[in-house]
Parts: structure tokens; sequence; C-alpha cells
């Protein structure tokens, strides 16, 4: 989730009270924030963000808005929102955009305050919200630019490859939309987003000049944002239309708090959106939520009076206010989307009266605790291997293919990782034994004997089952000394066996560890357990282990099954 | 020295000390050379003895003796048997064989830098020479008396095996020294070995030993153990054991042990019974449902991408997802289907709930036990190993555990929520303070972090826990609230553990293993 730079002057001043950094630390939980860094002598903050649903507060504004609420208990009214204002200015949709990115959303800002914190800040949202908020930009991307420049009505449209030129930032040269895509790192980072389409997004003016190509980069000319700027023309596009005017609320919610006048921009569309044909946005999208005081008793566990609640909401953000039935209308502010169920309400003033304002009630419904059949197996198991001389080992569960290559046997598939990050971890064991003999290859300096154990869990393919995989918990005991054989593994394996009660018997059988001769399938009636043998001095070799080593390996799971 | 002193040292002895002071009934001062014959020790044990008898202040070393015998190396003894190269030369030439140095090298089986070097000496003190077609001639009137001097020196020494050097004459001793073997040097003849003789003389306390071993009688023969065949014969009665010194190092020894990290799991694990919890397990390899859809986590979700979660290459997907949690969870995300949630409201994808990845979160196996119809009131845990596409290092291991797990209940709440937690600072971390932080999780509302301020770290988040969002309990089929909780264990196993990297914990290391102890308890 983001982190953002903030100087701490800049916050102090969006929130209208300089606060210590205790009080900052405290009151940042509001926002789900945690105070990472704070350099005193640069003033530079580090706050990070966990709310992947609140984008209104990955910036200054929005962090020192949620703060200034709850210090004043006023929810702030953003005049711009409000239904009905007329456009002056128009962006015409074309009908292309339709099937390659269908969606935009602007307003206007003027009178901006600029100075370097807010075009840091600005810089940032736009930066966090298209990134992260907007899946690197595949589904909301922002464009802003000097609107003194640029003669409405926009067109928002698809221009082939080499239809129109312009300066991009970082560059120069005028360069068309194809030569973007291949030589300017925007494009390179961002060209996949629009490549697959045969024409590409352009914002152009009445007389023709280029904004941007979107969502790749914005033109020199119009679209670069300095410290003299005042007005601005704020553009989101996109493919989804409720992030996108989400997007839009939230920019034109963090310059109003920095004083600028907010206008509306009216868009209109050839086809049919969810918000109609002609959108004047920014659009307050919010539904409100209706909930019985009850429903915030029950989940908070105490009885919560109305001038509480109210005060607590309004102070977080929300409008509180009579609903039907004699319930509580809560409409959330313009710039959150996140209102999904009546639950989140409920957080929110847990949120705003604080969590430690909550005494803690220990649950008082009985209940009885024990472990599963497995793991009762497994201790027991452990304990017996415990008294049997052996030292328990603990091992990866992903591992490399190599380290289990000479233990497969015939038709035996592992499971495999699809999106491999290290060779070194791109399988699931489904046997514990070769965990054992990474120890052996690590262990040599180790005093002999060597007596190891490891219940672990396996996985394998198992086309038998819906998962079309397995998850069972195996046994592996190893032993390693200069006489070491399979007589002296035998004895263990016979006293584990006897001690749980299983009758056994072994099956000679080849197997690719164990020597030829002296390896042997473990049975219980027709149910295979496991293998027991001497290990093969090639196996040893390949691992570097120069001391003989014997082993055996059962399924707890088989185990299991003669205990139902 | 007082009779108890004398007592204490007379049980302390050792049979070989016995027997080695024995010997000086007969004299205060003795030759090393006398006790041995006298007790029939052979030089290693003589040694010992000698060691533990003059550290106990018994005995005292007062002279010594270096005798130096001679006896013939591999080469001499063989130049004993066939004669040395020069006289082996000079004696063919003087029966009238016709040879050349060639003939020498290839049949007479002799070393070509033996050879070399005797037809060098015997050129040079001009015994032969070689002429016409290489062959040697020798010269009648040459003196070749030291080469047979050489000859006689080596069958008097080999005759007489170890001799004593100063028993050769004056000449012979030049030459053995001339020829004798040294370390790193060419083949020598002779060889020369030391032996020191040293001089015994018994002290004060010494001599009281050896009257009261005298008096009482001494245990001469080797008795440290006492045998079954004594207990039978009843002959432990007439034998004494030697005390031991206690205070010497023990042989290294390993036992079985349960692993470190194992332990601290178990001590968990047994916490958790006992606060009424039931375990749960699931699955290594999941679904994208259980994982995450079953969690009301959007497919969208930034955690949900390729570099967050490792997917199985083959098969791919599960066959089907169970009825009737498919389409009712399904329908939470579309539009909050019938849990009064406006849901994420996009399109979801069944193809994906299907795909198959390693389990990434826990919290996959409570949606599992969710689904399976469990227990009201009731609570669960689970240790379940996790999978996150991360690079190992020193805080990410390639898989971890995760302790996470459910309560269901009537009475479940924000505030027993809370208590919950307590109850876990308290009883996991051992921890007095504690403070609640708001936190963000797509599963619960509200959601909350647990820190508290353990004894040893300091303040820490000790794990996230909420409650269920409806979108999560009612599409599983659960009516009642569920809180929803997860402890981050790893940073306490690792102070347990006394490691800084996490990876130790699943080290292949044995002698660490054996080695690690592990404080558990509050």
């Amino acid at each position: 989730m983001p982190t953002i730079d903030i100087k701490k002057r800049d916050l102090d001043s969006l929130i209208g009270k300089k606060l210590s950094v205790e009080e900052l630390e405290k009151k940042l939980m509001l926002a789900k924030a945690e105070l990472k860094e704070y350099v005193a002598a640069t003033d530079d903050l580090k706050v990070e963000l966990s709310d992947s649903n609140r984008p209104d507060l990955w910036s200054a504004e929005g962090v020192a808005r949620q703060i200034r609420i709850s210090l004043t208990g006023k929810s702030e009214v953003y005049p711009f929102f409000k239904p009905g204002r007329k456009a002056t200015r128009i962006i015409r949709v074309a009908k292309e955009m339709q099937k390659v990115r269908p969606y935009i959303a602007a307003c206007t800002c003027q009178s901006l305050r600029m100075n370097d914190d807010v075009l840091a800040q600005m810089i940032q949202s736009q930066d966090k919200l298209a990134e992260i908020f907007g899946r690197k930009r595949s589904t909301v991307s922002i464009g802003i630019y000097e609107l003194d420049k640029i003669a409405f009505p926009v067109d928002y449209r698809l221009a082939g490859s080499d239809e129109v030129s312009f300066t991009p930032l970082g560059m120069t040269e005028k360069l068309t939309l194809g030569q973007i895509l291949e030589r300017h790192p925007k494009g390179i980072q961002y060209g996949g987003i629009v490549k697959t389409f045969a024409k590409y997004p352009v914002l152009l003016d009445s007389l023709g000049h280029v904004l941007s190509f979107p969502p790749v980069i914005n033109s020199t000319e119009i679209g670069e944002v300095k410290p003299s700027t005042r007005n601005v023309l704020v553009e989101v596009t996109g493919t989804d239309q409720r992030m996108v005017s989400l997007t839009l609320n939230i920019l034109a919610s963090d310059l109003y708090d920095r004083g600028a006048e907010v206008d509306p921009v009216l868009v209109v569309y050839p086809y049919a959106t969810d918000m109609g044909k002609n959108v004047t946005f920014p659009v307050d999208g919010s539904s409100s939520v209706s909930l019985s005081l009850d429903q915030f008793s029950h989940a908070l566990g105490e009885g919560i009076a109305l001038p509480d609640l109210k005060k607590r909401l309004t102070a977080y953000g929300h409008q509180v206010t009579a609903g039907a039935k004699g319930r509580i209308k809560i409409t959330p502010p313009p710039y959150r989307d996140d209102i999904m169920h009546p639950m989140d309400v409920i957080e929110d003033y847990a949120v705003s009266r604080g969590y430690d304002d909550f005494a803690p009630v220990m649950p008082s419904q009985s209940t009885v605790g024990g472990l599963s059949s497995i793991e009762m197996l497994s201790d027991t198991v452990r304990m017996h291997m415990v008294g049997a001389g052996f030292q328990e080992f603990v091992s990866n569960i992903l591992c490399s293919r190599e380290e289990l290559a000479d233990a497969l046997l015939p038709a035996e598939q592992l499971v495999e990782v699809a999106n491999v990050m290290s060779l070194a971890y791109s399988v699931l064991r489904n046997r514990v034994l070769p965990s054992l003999l990474n120890v052996e290859s690590a262990s040599s300096k180790a005093f002999y004997p060597h007596r190891t154990f490891e219940v672990g869990e396996v996985a394998a393919v198992d086309r038998t089952t819906n998962m079309g995989t397995r998850t069972d918990l195996n046994l592996a005991a190893l032993i390693s000394h200069p006489s070491a054989n399979f007589s002296e593994m035998h004895s263990t394996l016979d006293v584990l066996l006897y001690y749980l009660g299983i009758e056994y018997k072994l099956e000679p059988a080849e197997h690719p560890l164990f020597m030829t001769g002296r390896s042997g399938r473990i049975m219980a009636g027709s149910v295979l357990l496991g293998f027991i043998g001497e290990l093969r001095p090639e196996v040893l070799e390949r691992r570097q282990i120069a001391m003989p080593a014997a082993a055996f390996e059962i399924n707890l799971n088989a185990i299991q099954s003669f205990f139902k | 020295m007082a009779s108890s002193d004398l007592n204490t040292l007379f049980e302390s002895l050792h049979p070989l000390e016995n027997k080695f002071l024995l010997a000086f009934k007969a004299a205060d001062v003795l030759a090393g050379s006398d006790i041995l014959a006298a007790t029939g020790l052979d030089e290693s044990r003589f040694d010992m003895a000698t060691g533990w008898l003059t550290a106990k202040g018994l005995i005292e070393i007062t002279g010594e003796t270096v005798t130096s015998f001679v006896s013939l190396t591999e080469t001499g003894a063989d130049y004993l048997r066939q004669g040395t190269p020069e006289t082996r030369i000079i004696a063919a030439l003087r029966e009238g064989k016709q040879f050349t140095v060639k003939d020498v090298l290839q049949s007479w089986g002799m070393d070509p830098s033996e050879v070399s070097s005797a037809t060098g000496a015997l050129k040079a003190s001009g015994a032969i020479r070689i002429v016409a077609g290489g062959v040697l001639e020798l010269n009648p009137s040459a003196d070749t008396a030291s080469y047979d001097f050489l000859l006689s020196v080596i069958k008097n020494a080999g005759e007489r095996s170890s001799a004593d050097l100063a028993s050769f004459s004056r000449e012979q001793q030049e030459l053995i020294q001339a020829n004798f073997h040294k370390r790193g040097k060419g083949k020598g003849i002779f060889r020369i070995t030391e032996k020191r003789n040293r001089t015994f003389h018994l002290t004060e306390p010494g001599a009281g030993l050896v009257k009261l071993l005298a008096e009482r009688g001494a245990v001469t023969e080797e008795a440290s153990a006492l045998t079954p065949e004594m207990l039978k014969a009843g002959t432990w009665k007439n034998v004494r054991f030697r005390a031991y010194n206690i205070a010497l190092n023990p042989p290294r020894t390993s036992i079985g042990r349960k692993h470190p990290y194992r332990e601290f799991l178990d001590y968990v694990k047994y916490q958790f019974v006992s606060m009424g919890f039931e375990e749960m397990r699931g699955p290594l390899v999941e679904n994208e449902f259980w994982d995450m859809d079953a969690l009301f986590m959007p497919q969208f979700h930034p955690a949900r991408n390729i570099h967050d979660v490792y997917f199985v290459e083959e098969p791919s997907h599960a066959k089907e997802i169970e009825a009737p949690f498919g389409k009712q969870v399904a329908a939470a995300h579309k539009d909050g289907g019938k849990t009064g949630s406006a849901g994420w409201r996009y399109a979801f994808d069944f193809e994906r709930t299907r795909r198959l990845i390693l389990r990434s979160q826990g919290t996959a196996v409570s949606a599992r036990t969710l689904a399976s119809g469990p227990k009201v009131p009731g609570k669960f845990f689970s240790i379940a190993r996790c999978f996150r596409y991360d690079a190992v290092d020193a805080t990410h291991a390639p898989d971890f555990n995760q302790v996470e797990g459910i309560v269901l209940g009537q009475d479940i709440n924000f505030k027993t929520l809370l208590g919950l937690l307590t109850l876990f600072g308290k009883e996991i971390a051992g921890a007095e303070e504690f403070q609640f932080r708001p936190a963000y999780f797509p599963f619960t509302e509200p959601s909350v972090e647990l820190h508290v301020k353990h004894p040893v770290l300091g303040w820490m988040e000790l794990g996230g826990a909420g409650i269920f969002r409806p979108e999560v309990t009612l599409p599983l089929g659960v009516d009642v609230p569920v809180i929803a909780w997860g402890l981050g264990l790893d940073r306490m196993a690792m102070i347990a553990l006394g490691i800084s990297d996490i990876r130790d914990l699943f080290s292949r290391d044995l002698d660490f293993i054996r080695t690690k102890k592990i404080r558990l308890g509050k």
C-alpha cells in the first residue's frame, strides 16, 4: 500500500494546527496511517497508508482533511458537487472510444496558490492514484494541463499512429504517437495498455493542439504544470467509470482544500453510460446507507446514543440525517466510494471515536479446544522418534526440482510453480526425505552418529481429487554414521509401528534412492505406507555426503486410515 | 604429610601406578630401564604411570642418559644381503665379467641414482675406468679397502640389531654418521635412534605409599570396572575400584530432541488448545476461490496479481467450486447478493476462481472451515504454511507459518474482538500493555491491528484481526458474527531461538539445531 512523502509544515498548514509528532502519530490512526519516518532537519514525513479502498487518503490533503474534520467536528461541504451547475467547457467523446478507453471526467481548478509543496503533492497524488488505484494506469490515468492554453471544446478521440505529433513531456522534439510508443520512456512503460488497438486515444483542442496521449504522456506545451501555473484543467480517463469519476472527485477536493475555485466540465458521450450521455463533472456518486441504532449497538457491543453517533460520524466526514422508519441515514463524502455495507459505517464510527475508547470484553461463550486427529498422530509419532534418539528438523516445502529429481518414482508428478521467481524455489516437495538429505549435505562436520527426522507436509499432483493435487503429512527418518545400515533403520521403523499398533511387512522393491537388494516397500495389508532402504552411493555422492546412510519415509495419512 | 592425605592418595592410585611404585621396594633410586624390567610394563603404560606419579609428587626425575642405537635402513638391509653397489661392481669385474654402465642399469636391479653415484665414486677414486664401448675396466692396483670397510660395518650393524653406537670404533662411528638416514635426505644406510633412560627418585610421600602398598597389598591389575563375572563369583569383594576424576569433561553425545522452532510452535499450539480453540487444516495448494474470492478480495485487488502469488503450472485449475458457495460468493462480489452490501460491482470471473495457487494466506483455511458448517459458538486456529512471491532474504523465507483463526458466536462484537486480542497478547506474548489501531483488511470490518509491549522486544505488532464482513460469512452459510485473527509469531520465535535471520528457522545445519536452546513461557 502507498507510502507518501509530506512536508510537515504543509500538513500542519492544511490541518490548520501545528501538531507535535506524537500528536500526529495518534491522529494518523484516523486515516489508518502510520508515521514511518520524520526527519526534523528537512521537515520530511513518510506516511504509510494501509487502506487500499480509501485512495482519498493517499495525499497530504486527504490525510490532513481526515485529521482536520476530527479536530473541528464539522464535516466540510464541497460546493462544486452541487447538482445543476452549468458547465461552460465541453469535452466531446468520439464514438470509437467506447471500445478503447471509454470514460473521461474533467473539471477546472483556478486561482491555485501554487508553491513547491503544492506542486510536489499534485505530482505525488497523480502518481499514487494512477499507479495503485488505477492499476498502473490501465483502469485510471490522469492529466493536468494549463487551462489558459486550451481552446474548448476538447475532443477525446482516436488517432492513427502517424496522424498527430506533439512534443511529449521530457523531450524536446515532436514525436508521432507511434514514435512515442517506441522511444519515450513512458511510451515503453505504459504503451502496452493501448498497443493492441489500431488507433490510440488523444485529447485535442479545437485548434487541433494535442493535450495528451492518454494514458501515456502529456504534451509539453499544454500539459506541463509549473510553479507559475494558476489555472488548470484536470482530466481523468479510464475503463471503469466509477473509478474515473471518484479519482476526479479526489483531485478536485484536494485542490479545493488548497483554495482553488473548482468549476465543472461537461462531457458529451455519443454512447450510453451508467451516468448518462451528457455528464457534468464532478459528480457526487456517493450513495447513502440506512441503518438502525441497534445495528451499531449490536456490532460494537455497547449501547450507542444517537447524539454521540452523529457527532462521531460527522467528525469523520459523513452527513447524518434521520431516515425512514426510525433508521439513520448516513451519506459519505463525495471523495469516498468505499461504503459497501452498513458495517463500513460502523467501523468509521469506531475509528472516529478511537479504538482505545472501547473497553475489551472477553467472549463469554465456552468452547472446547482440541487438535485434529492427524496432528495428534503427528505428535505421537514425533514423541516416539525423539524417544528413539532422533533430532527433529523443520524444512521449507518450496524447493528446487533438482533436490527432488532423483527421488521421483515413475509417474509421479510434482506441483510446479508457473511464475517462477527463482529455480531454487520452484516446486513443492513431494517427500520429506530429500529435506533430510539436504541436512546431511550441510552437516558433515557435526559429530556422528546422525539420527534425524521430520514430520512435515508434502504435496503432489493427484488427478483423482477436485483440486488435482493432494497434501499429505509424511514422516521421514534418516541415520548416518560409519556402520549405518538397513537393519538399524528397520529396528526404528519396527518399534515405531509396534507402538502405533500397525502390523506391517516389508516387500523387496526397487527405489531410486535406495540400493538394489537393500530396499523395500512398507506394506500394511494392501496399503502402501512408504519405503525403507540404504541410500545408494550415487545418491550420497551427488549430494557430497561421505557417510553411509539408511532411511525410511511413511505417509501418516495412510497410517491414520487404520484408526478410523 | 598427614596420614589422611596419604590414604586419599593411596585410594586414588591406579594399578599401573601401584606396579610402578612397587618396583621401589628394592631401592629409592631406579633407572627407567630397571623399572621396565621389574614391572614388565610396555613403554606407553610406563610413560602414563610416570606422568601420573610425577604429577602427584610421588616420584621425581633426577637424571637422564641418552643412548644412540644403530640399525639398518631398508637400503642398508639390501646392501647387507647383496653388497653395496661399489663392492658388487668390483667383485663382478674381479670375476672377469665384461659390462657397461648401461648393462648395470638394465639388469642389476639397481636404482639409476645408485648406479651413477657408485660408478662416479669408483671412477673418481681411480678404481675403475671406462674404455672403448663404455665397458668398465678395473684398475688392478686400486685400493678398494674403503668399500670393503663400509660393507663390514653394515654387516656388523646388521648382525647385532640395535647396537649401541658407542660400541663401534671411532672410524666405524664416523662412517655410520656419514651414511645415516635423515628425514628428507636421500637414501641412508644406517638409522640412529636415541633412547632416553631416566633416573627416578622416590619422594618422601612416595616412600610412604610404597610402605602402605607393601603393608596393605596393592591392586596391581586393572580393576576399574565392575563386571557381571565379579558379581557372579563374588570376587568384587577383593577388588578395589579406582576413584574417577569427575571433574573431566564427559564424552560428547547427542540426544533425540524436538526442533526448537517446532517446540515453539507446539507451545503456541497448546496455548490455543488451552484457550478452547480447535485446530483446523487445509491444503498447501489452494484455488483462488478459497484463498481470495471467498474472502471478498476483489479479483482486481493488488495483492492478487502475478507478483504476489505463486500460480501452479499443471494442473492449473481445480475441477469445480463446491456448490452453492461459488454462486453465492460471486453474487457478493457483483452486487452484494443477499448480504446487504452493494458489492464490488465488477464482472466476476468464474474461470479464475478455480485457478490453482500455493496458499498465500492462512485465512484460506478459515474460509474452508466457515463453509464446512462449523460449531457455533466455536473457536478455531491453524498454523498454516504459506507462500508469497517474495525474494528470499533475512526477513523472507521461501515459505512461512501463519497462525490464524476464527471465533464464531452470538456474543461476537467489536468489544469481544478486543477482549480476545487482549487474551492473545497476555497468553501468547506475555504482554501487559496493549494498543489497538484501526487497520484495513479486505475481509474484515471493523479491522484492528494489535500492538503489544513485549517483555523483550518492546512495542511490536502482534497481529491483525477484525470481524468478517457479512460478504464473507453469509455466502459461506454462516449467519453469526465471526472474528478473524492472525498473529505474526515469527519474530517471537526468532527471539525465543536467539536468531536474527528468518531462514535459520529452517536451518539445515545439524550442529546449529543440536545446540540451539530455546526459552519458552511468559
